[in-house]
């Protein structure tokens, strides 16, 4: 179980004294466990416990080591790494949604995550009441659904499918219904898990141009993403990461040049 | 202690439209494209009331005076606790994808599972409160102004019992083997078919240990008979159903934040 919470207030540190940062990850570690089998039943158990007959082998993880990360209100951040770097490890962690096994994370402001895409989507329902309940998971409460709604729609620019249950839809179309949802939000952080590959080009040009006007607002970006030149026009920091370890956080060039002489793109992951 | 507890009521007051969201969902879900839509949630146990009835008023000869109001009046009770700890006992892995992805308290899910089935609930005890007052008590007791109170405590109750029987679901399929067979004993070791007093003394204690027979003793007493229960049913029905939840919701805390980890 994880020796320390998260989300504790935390001072405001050495380069910009007085300013909260958004996002801070002092020493965090994550560790997962794997089993080779999952102790599911009961059966298992007692072959384990009272046999004392070895079913498994179980073993740990760590998916982030002694973390630091410093995101600072109004940074749009790209997170880069191979597979398994821990790239989204750091996201669900900042998200609330993992507990680190070690270390803090503070963070102030409200924090949306899009981790997965339409998480929450049922087939049998309409589009606009996947969209109602897709805006809840996300956070939304019923008056700024209200207000943001013509927005949402005319982003999504599926009006005349939204009475049609989401079955129906095309996996383009469902994921440019969550997108369009996630993307009208105006919270103080934002958290993009690899969900920029959406949709037609045009689509995805309405995407940048709208997360553009987040980060101009003040809004702070994190990003996890394997479209390097998105993340080129849209964030101005990088964090490469590797084996759970930060091995350079500079300007986002800087950093994607860096990344790029590692693994060239036709064998990126 | 408090404190903790109270910070996870504030959290899940945040997530309220993601609540009425996934009860609506389930409502909506449930009734679609059928010709009848709700009437379903009357039709399928009035079908069993009747064929118990049947059963328990000429074959196993059940010496209750107009049973069928007898059946009536705990029936839709022992239902919904039953629905509630069948779907609810399924809720985190059924939303394994929402569980992995968005922070959201989790006990949510199951308090939606038993916040549409208790939708559901309020139509079926409105149809045997006006059954009942029109052809059984040809008028309205005064008892029946404690329905709100029973609903609430069996809705406390069932989400007591369904927390760490799901949560325990998470980490040990047995759960998913057990349930039905745990459940059909339950129904002979609650007062659904019969009346508690039918219980032999010397074992009456020992089966009030179950908090679903002083629930439904409760709603016999109310609904059926028209009188004011025992203030001991009452408090320690009440008591059991606090109980039941402070000790379920316990469980579910210790290891909820695993959840996104394993489910």
């Amino acid at each position: 179980m994880p020796s320390s919470t998260a989300t504790q207030p935390s001072s405001p540190k050495s380069s910009e004294p007085g300013r909260r940062p958004a996002v801070e990850l002092r020493g965090v570690s994550k560790r997962f466990y794997f089993y080779d089998h999952r102790t599911s039943s009961l059966r298992e158990w007692f072959i384990r416990r009272i046999l004392r007959r070895p079913i498994h082998v179980r073993r740990a993880s760590f998916s982030l080591r002694d973390l630091d990360l410093r995101v600072d209100p109004g940074e749009a951040v790209a997170l880069v790494g191979r597979n398994g770097s821990g790239k989204s490890t750091v996201l669900r962690l900042v998200a609330g949604i993992y507990r680190p096994t070690a270390g803090t994370i503070s963070t102030s402001g409200r924090i949306t995550a899009v981790i997965e895409l339409g998480a929450g989507f049922h087939p049998e329902l309409t589009g606009a009441e996947n969209i109602r309940l897709y805006a809840a998971v996300l956070g939304l409460s019923r008056r700024e659904l209200h207000g943001r709604w013509d927005e949402i729609v005319e982003f999504a620019d599926m009006e005349d499918f939204l009475d049609t249950p989401l079955k129906y839809y095309s996996s383009g179309m469902e994921a440019r219904l969550a997108f369009s949802v996630a993307v009208c939000l105006q919270p103080d952080i934002l958290l993009l898990d690899e969900v920029l590959a959406v949709g037609d080009a045009a689509f995805r040009l309405r995407c940048l141009e709208r997360l553009r006007t987040y980060h101009a607002r003040g809004g702070t970006l994190l990003l996890v993403s394997h479209e390097l030149e998105q993340l080129r026009e849209l964030c101005t920091r990088g964090v490469w990461l590797r084996d759970g370890g930060v091995v350079l956080d500079a300007g986002i060039d800087e950093v994607l040049a860096a990344y790029r002489v590692e693994h060239p793109p036709e064998r990126s992951a | 202690m408090m404190s903790a507890a109270s910070a996870r009521a504030a959290d899940v007051w945040r997530y309220r439209e993601l609540l009425r969201g996934l009860v609506v969902r389930n409502l909506k879900v449930k009734y679609q494209r059928s010709l009848l839509g709700f009437v379903w949630t009357l039709v399928n146990p009035l079908l069993t009331v009747t064929i118990l009835v049947v059963v328990f008023s000429h074959v196993v000869r059940i010496q209750v005076p107009a049973y069928w109001a007898f059946l009536l009046s705990g029936y839709f009770a022992w239902n919904f606790m039953l629905q509630t700890l069948t779907t609810g006992t399924w809720v985190f892995a059924e939303h394994s994808r929402l569980t992995r992805s968005v922070a959201f308290p989790s006990e949510i899910l199951v308090f939606s599972a038993a916040g549409s089935r208790l939708i559901e609930f309020i139509a079926e005890i409105l149809f045997t409160v006006a059954a009942l007052v029109l052809l059984h008590h040809h008028g309205v007791p005064a008892s029946y102004v404690l329905i709100p109170v029973l609903i609430l405590l069996q809705a406390v109750m069932a989400i007591g019992l369904t927390l760490p029987v799901a949560t325990l679901s998470v980490f040990y399929h047995d759960v998913y083997h057990a349930l039905p067979i745990a459940l059909a004993s339950l129904f002979y070791l609650s007062p659904v078919f019969y009346p508690a007093s039918m219980v032999p003394e010397a074992y009456r204690a020992l089966y009030f240990l179950n908090p679903i027979a002083g629930l439904l003793t409760l709603y016999h007493d109310v609904v059926y008979s028209g009188q004011w229960p025992s203030t001991l049913l009452l408090a320690g029905t009440a008591a059991q159903a606090a109980l039941c939840y402070v000790l379920g919701h316990a469980v579910f805390n210790r290891y909820a934040a695993v959840f996104p980890e394993v489910v």
